[in-house]
């Protein structure tokens, strides 16, 4: 695990708290999406395909910081679009950081490195960088050659400077495990605290239709890529979410874990799904209908999902549910197995 | 209403909200809208304009019909994938993408209009231009002296949107000191007239519209005329119906702009009434004043009392801009190049 302990304990606390509020759902990441406009076009991303005006449009500092009060979740992804993109961006982690949040910038690092100086080190922010595998497979997913030297030129120079950083990786059809395994051993190279994958989502939006992986297929990639995980190895996740993966426990989605906000409201009912808005972060959670998603709903667009946004907080929950579920969390953090 | 077309609205309802890309809502008393809907319930629907700076809400049992007008950007993307399946951007591309940021240009002809324009702008006037932030976006304001010089600056600053901003005197006899003048068009003595772009006007029609300020938003045609009008004499003799306000640099900025392919906007404050005589030595272009305001008050208490409603009447137009600046900011996010059509 590449948690550190201070955001650990965060989370705990948190968690502990929402449960012995008898809180039968709580947020745990707030996944804020301040903008929609990207620097990349990538083959598996639904995310960005929305008329100029609105690519040009984008959050205020103000609006972001409110939402993340409204949702009160100890970790804030912002995710987009490309974040750095945003002509306040600084404002939006320095404000999230005063109020005490841990916050992942998601960015592909095209402009990490001219932007490094507008952000100081501190605890509570990490720079996610997305990294879909190998220099080809990377630069294939994104569609443009050279971005992936350029996201470990970046990564080498935000860990020189002592900023935390971790990997995100989306994994579709196709990956080859080998191959992945020598691109974890990279990464905990640079230095990265942690590395963070999942599966990617068949948004019906994305351009590549063809290579979303489906939900057996993903037990078999993740087991063939974790088995026997090297000690260098670090990830950023909770080892019961990679056990999900490989396919050794099952869990049902928590489609209000991660709750998402963007220029349209809080987006019902999760970080994949647009079935709506929510004019408030309580509308969101008292008025959807979450009977609706998750495999046991038989919605087909939830049936092959196992994305982090969905599964990463059930499988925090279950950590904090048994005794059981608890120890193979702290044997796995401890050996390194999964 | 028939139970078969509430089901057709229903679907159509269905088939917008999931389309990335703009509609056309006709409502049932014929008026129609166009914007990208990103809500929906069985009672309303709810949508971004096309300028992505108003959320309209519209009750379902108010609409005729609804046609997928605008591209849809998901097929557009898929299309373009596919057209380049395997074949990747070079490296060389821009790390913005097509999002470099491109700042909001004001252009003003003196240093007193440029303190309006620094004072929305949060920062001190030093010079003859000030660089700052104004609701997230990125702006810049340069005096380029009475009559032009703004084609070049234009060029320089490769802006998303050109503001012609700073006083006028006017020419229907309803505005007075402070009141705001949006260009409709902006009309020159070559008798060349420049329509403003129909998206930018409609923002900040809407933006300078909202709320109360001591001034009047008037809106409709501005005159640049090569030559100060001093004389309420002069300045009737260049009004005509629509025709507002005279300034001396509009034409030039709209030009530039206009033929630059970027979006632009007037918006001029009233310094001067029609009734109302500007010194003489206003006539002369100058890039500042002081001198020879202070030469004027060598002519007696006369002269000095009307330099000193002439500082008043600035005063109040200095600060009716720096408020008009203000209201606008919001809507600049939402302006781009592809609104100078």
């Amino acid at each position: 695990m590449g948690i550190p302990v201070s955001q650990m304990l965060a989370v705990a606390r948190y968690v502990t708290k929402q449960r012995i509020l008898g809180r039968e759902r709580y947020p745990l990441v707030l996944m804020l999406e301040p903008l929609f406009r990207c620097n990349l076009s990538c083959t598996g991303c639904g995310k960005i395909q929305y008329p100029a005006a609105l690519l040009k449009k984008h959050l205020s500092a103000e609006e972001c910081l409110a939402a993340s009060d409204e949702c009160g979740a100890p970790v804030v992804s912002i995710a987009g679009g490309e974040p750095l993109l945003h002509p306040q961006i600084t404002d939006v982690v320095a404000g999230l950081i005063e109020r005490d949040r841990y916050v992942y910038l998601c960015t592909n690092a095209l402009l990490l490195e001219q932007k490094l100086d507008e952000f100081t080190p501190d605890k509570h922010l990490s720079f996610s960088v997305h990294m879909d595998g190998p220099r080809a497979e990377h630069n294939l997913s994104v569609c443009r050659d050279g971005v992936y030297d350029t996201a470990v030129a970046a990564i080498r120079a935000a860990v020189a400077r002592g900023f935390r950083v971790t990997t995100n990786t989306t994994l579709f059809e196709g990956a080859n495990p080998e191959r992945m395994r020598r691109f974890f051993d990279d990464m905990m190279a640079l230095g990265v605290e942690g590395m963070m994958i999942s599966p990617g989502y068949s948004y019906s939006k994305a351009p590549d239709q063809e290579h979303f992986l489906r939900r057996e297929r993903s037990h078999r990639l993740f087991s063939q890529m974790l088995e026997s995980p090297h000690k260098e190895w670090r990830f950023n996740q909770s080892p019961l979410f990679l056990q999900f993966l490989m396919g050794k426990r099952d869990f049902e989605c928590t489609p209000w874990g991660n709750p998402t906000y963007n220029l349209f409201g809080w987006q019902r009912p999760c970080y994949l799904l647009q079935d709506g808005y929510a004019k408030t972060f309580r509308e969101l959670m008292e008025e959807t209908d979450w009977s609706q998603y998750g495999r046991a709903s038989k919605n087909p667009r939830c049936q092959d999902c196992m994305v982090h946004c969905g599964f990463e907080p059930s499988a925090v929950d279950a950590t904090f549910r048994s005794a059981r579920a608890m120890g193979s969390t702290v044997a796995s953090m401890v050996t390194g197995q999964l | 209403m028939t139970e078969v077309h509430d089901a057709r609205i229903a679907e159509l309802v269905d088939l917008a909200f999931d389309y990335r890309g703009y509609v056309t809502v006709s409502r049932r008393d014929g008026s129609k809208l166009v914007g990208f809907i990103y809500d929906r319930s069985p009672a309303h629907l709810e949508m971004f304009d096309e300028t992505a700076t108003q959320r309209i809400r519209i009750a379902v049992s108010d609409i005729a019909h609804i046609e997928l007008t605008g591209e849809d950007s998901a097929a557009k993307a898929q299309r373009i994938w596919e057209r380049r399946k395997g074949a990747l951007e070079p490296s060389e591309t821009s790390a913005w993408g097509d999002w470099q940021e491109r700042p909001v240009l004001f252009v003003v002809a003196l240093p007193q209009e440029l303190h309006g324009v620094a004072a929305a702008l949060g920062v001190r006037a030093r010079g003859s231009a000030v660089g700052g932030r104004i609701h997230g976006a990125t702006a810049v304001a340069v005096a380029v002296g009475v009559g032009g010089g703004a084609a070049h600056v234009i060029a320089a600053e490769q802006p998303r949107l050109v503001v012609s901003c700073g006083f006028s005197g006017a020419l229907d006899p309803a505005l007075a000191t402070g009141d705001w003048v949006l260009a409709s068009s902006v009309h020159d003595e070559t008798g060349e007239t420049i329509a403003a772009p129909e998206l930018v006007l409609r923002a900040a029609r809407r933006a300078l519209g909202a709320g109360p300020h001591f001034g009047r938003l008037a809106e409709g045609e501005i005159l640049c005329a090569t030559g100060i009008a001093a004389t309420p004499a002069e300045k009737r003799k260049l009004a005509r119906p629509g025709r507002l306000a005279v300034d001396l640099e509009s034409g030039a900025v709209a030009r530039a702009a206009d033929r630059a392919g970027i979006p632009w906007l007037a918006l001029r404050v009233i310094l001067d009434p029609i009734d109302l005589a500007l010194p003489a030595f206003t006539r002369r272009p100058a890039g500042s004043y002081i001198v020879p305001a202070l030469r004027h008050a060598l002519g007696g208490p006369r002269a000095i009392t009307e330099l000193v409603g002439l500082a008043r009447r600035a005063r109040i137009a200095t600060r009716a801009l720096a408020d008009a600046i203000g209201r606008f900011a919001p809507v600049l996010g939402g302006v781009h190049p592809e609104q100078a059509a």
